[in-house]
């Protein structure tokens, strides 16, 4: 290649469509540096929830130029990366719950002795990119890449509490599958470009995948992926790293790492052949299952939210098993974004309440010490109870528009016994939900097994707010989101 | 010749790799996985990637293999009694993940065929032929990692910063707790 060549390749690949496309990646990036740059002094120490603030705002509003502009970038950097409306409403998604997470961890740490604060709150600010990276991964390999500048900081983050035993045996937990799978995943690629020559996910979406190595590598490709969203039977891991991590972390880790890899999923779905749709639909279903019964067996508010959290990706994963169905995915597409739109502010929300629970000591997320909350503190119990209704799919939630729209497009896909059947799991879901309104609303509280009132950071009502906010308009006025859809 | 030295290879990277598994003492299983890179980086050779032998001599049988040797003696991993103990979860489980991983294997390798890795096929074209040598020279790989692959390469950057803040969060001492390792579970136990 001459000198003019590469000039020449540059200025194509360089162009204004990639800089708009991976500006807001690199809104997160420069806030990472920057961070790093502001904790080395200790003036500029006060800076850094301005730095994550500024880094975050630039990174929404130049998603928010991509939703808004009437010409896309499209695919960039040589089919690198896709940067259209559904990445740029993915990348909002991402962008508001790492952002309400860093909100809710503001007060949380300040029993820990050393907190090392900038440390969390830069890998707090990584995550987002990983995510931005995989639902707009052209090919495998940036994907992986994606997904790992995701795991990294969250495996570091769920040991964040090191005096902790409990919140290092979930970074550690963490790691050692999250690298298996990761393992799994490369091991998969392989096998797919070794069958087809291709990493790219359309070229191989349209070549023929029908030979046994492109079929196993496909497999493990999703096997890696259902891990991540915390599928059966890769769901055991997920009750022990969720109540071990922090919870901020917690929120983040169940939020955006589920819809990153489902983004990613309902994308690539191509990959898998048309005839796993019912395999799929069977995972989801006992995904739902596992999860839910699960969940019916839990005393402890914050491992029942990581069981629901399992089955929540078994309904997501009902999507996946019609997108599969189904010729035209814009339907399945359409309705993972709301799905996930509803979870990230109704989980977030429910997660960080937890947070604040948890605040004088872990006992105080006991299903009994909640009991008669709505006395002692009737906003927080308002708004767990608004959460529950809402991860239940009571009408009038955001929960509720997104089972509409995923059991929609199954009805779409020809699979309504399946629908059946995902109903019917969903109302036993609301039998663990409901029992944290009864305790709050109808039980009247134990002798010292209520949480003191004493902690309530200001930060954390204002993320609380805007969660049940968000949940009560993507229930009662969805019609300016689903605009965004189209 | 070249087909024979492959088997030949082939055969001692499995039988490293196996040697990795079941060597009871850490340092003859990080000895069995240096085989098995060099191994690896001489089946490189024979497919016709120079530079990609040269790589994985490198950064595994270099550089990686001298981490495990050092956290090998820093740990002193030696005492091969205390790794006696058998996983949880029973023989029978590991034999059937075994076996099924095996069969699943060996249907992807039979669907290629044995020996057919140079025969032309025509829907597969990754497997038909090796590529033109000029993919493997410096050049054209720097070429491909600053134009096609620019994307994940520069994410990568980003990868190993984080990499680097999460490992310093996990392993910084915490100053003014006194012992060293202080902050961590396991020391405090030990301290008493």
């Amino acid at each position: 290649m001459t000198t003019q060549d590469l000039a020449a390749t540059f200025d194509r690949l360089l162009g204004p469509e990639s800089a708009v496309a991976t500006a807001p990646m690199l809104a997160l990036g420069v806030g990472v540096l920057a961070f790093l740059i502001v904790d080395l002094f200790r003036t500029l120490g006060r800076l850094r929830p301005l730095v994550f603030l500024a880094s975050v705002g630039t990174s929404f509003a130049l998603e928010l130029r991509i939703l808004f502009a009437d010409e896309v970038p499209g695919v960039v950097l040589d089919g690198s990366l896709h940067a259209d409306h559904t990445t740029a409403i993915w990348g909002l998604l991402f962008l508001a719950g790492t952002l309400l997470a860093w909100i809710y961890s503001a007060g949380y740490y300040r029993h820990q002795d050393k907190p090392f604060k900038a440390e969390h709150d830069a890998l707090m600010l990584t995550a987002p990119v990983g995510m931005m990276l995989m639902v707009g991964a052209g090919d495998l390999i940036v994907f992986f890449v994606g997904l790992e500048v995701l795991s990294i900081p969250l495996y570091a983050l769920a040991a964040f509490r090191r005096a902790r035993t409990d919140s290092v045996e979930a970074g550690l937990k963490y790691f050692v599958l999250g690298t298996f799978a990761a393992g799994f995943f490369l091991y998969g690629a392989a096998l797919l470009y070794a069958a087809t020559g291709h990493v790219s996910i359309d070229a191989l979406a349209a070549a023929d995948l029908s030979s046994p190595m492109a079929l196993a590598g496909a497999a493990f490709v999703a096997a890696s992926v259902f891990f991540k969203v915390s599928v059966f039977p890769f769901h055991l891991w997920v009750p022990d790293v969720y109540q071990g991590s922090p919870t901020p972390v917690t929120a983040l880790m169940a939020t955006g790492t589920k819809a990153a890899a489902f983004g990613f999923l309902i994308h690539a779905a191509g990959i898998l052949p048309a005839s796993a749709a019912g395999t799929v639909a069977a995972i989801a279903l006992v995904t739902m299952a596992a999860g839910n019964l699960g969940a019916l067996a839990q005393e402890d508010l914050k491992r029942m939210l990581a069981y629901s959290g399992v089955a929540h990706a078994g309904t997501l994963l009902l999507v996946v098993a019609g997108a599969l169905a189904l010729e035209e995915r814009t339907a399945a597409l359409n309705a993972a974004l709301v799905y996930m739109a509803a979870y990230v502010f109704t989980a977030t929300g429910a997660f960080g309440l937890v947070a604040l629970l948890e605040a004088d000591g872990d006992r105080f997320t006991k299903l009994e010490s909640l009991r008669g909350l709505a006395r002692t503190r009737p906003g927080t119990a308002a708004a767990l109870a608004l959460f529950m209704l809402s991860l239940g799919g009571i009408p009038a939630t955001g929960g509720f528009l997104g089972k509409w729209f995923v059991f929609s497009v199954l009805v779409d896909a020809d699979m309504v016994g399946v629908a059946v059947i995902g109903v019917l799991f969903s109302v036993v879901a609301l039998g663990y939900y409901l029992r944290v309104i009864v305790a709050m609303y109808m039980q009247p509280p134990v002798e010292g097994k209520a949480p003191p009132t004493t902690v309530r950071p200001l930060t954390a009502g204002v993320a609380t707010l805007a969660c049940a906010t968000m949940v009560l308009l993507l229930g009662v006025l969805p019609g300016w989101y689903l605009g965004w859809l189209g | 010749m070249a087909e024979l030295l492959f088997y030949v290879l082939a055969a001692g990277t499995v039988a490293a790799g196996v040697g990795v598994i079941a060597c009871r003492n850490p340092l003859f299983s990080v000895l069995s996985l240096l085989g098995a890179f060099f191994c690896l980086a001489t089946i490189y050779l024979l497919a016709g990637f120079p530079f990609l032998a040269a790589t994985q001599l490198l950064v595994y049988a270099g550089a990686i293999m001298v981490l495990f040797l050092f956290v090998i003696m820093l740990l002193n991993l030696g005492d091969e009694e205390q790794y006696a103990e058998r996983p949880p979860f029973g023989k029978r489980g590991l034999a059937i993940a075994g076996a099924s991983a095996g069969v699943l294997l060996l249907i992807a390798v039979f669907s290629v065929g044995f020996g057919s890795v140079s025969a032309s096929d025509g829907d597969s074209p990754a497997v038909t032929s090796f590529p033109d040598e000029s993919i493997d020279d410096v050049q054209s790989i720097a070429e491909l990692l600053f134009s096609r692959y620019m994307l994940p390469f520069e994410a990568s950057s980003l990868l190993l910063l984080a990499t680097m803040i999460a490992v310093i969060l996990l392993a910084k001492r915490q100053r003014g707790s006194g012992a060293e390792g202080a902050g961590w579970p396991w020391k405090k136990g030990v301290e008493q």
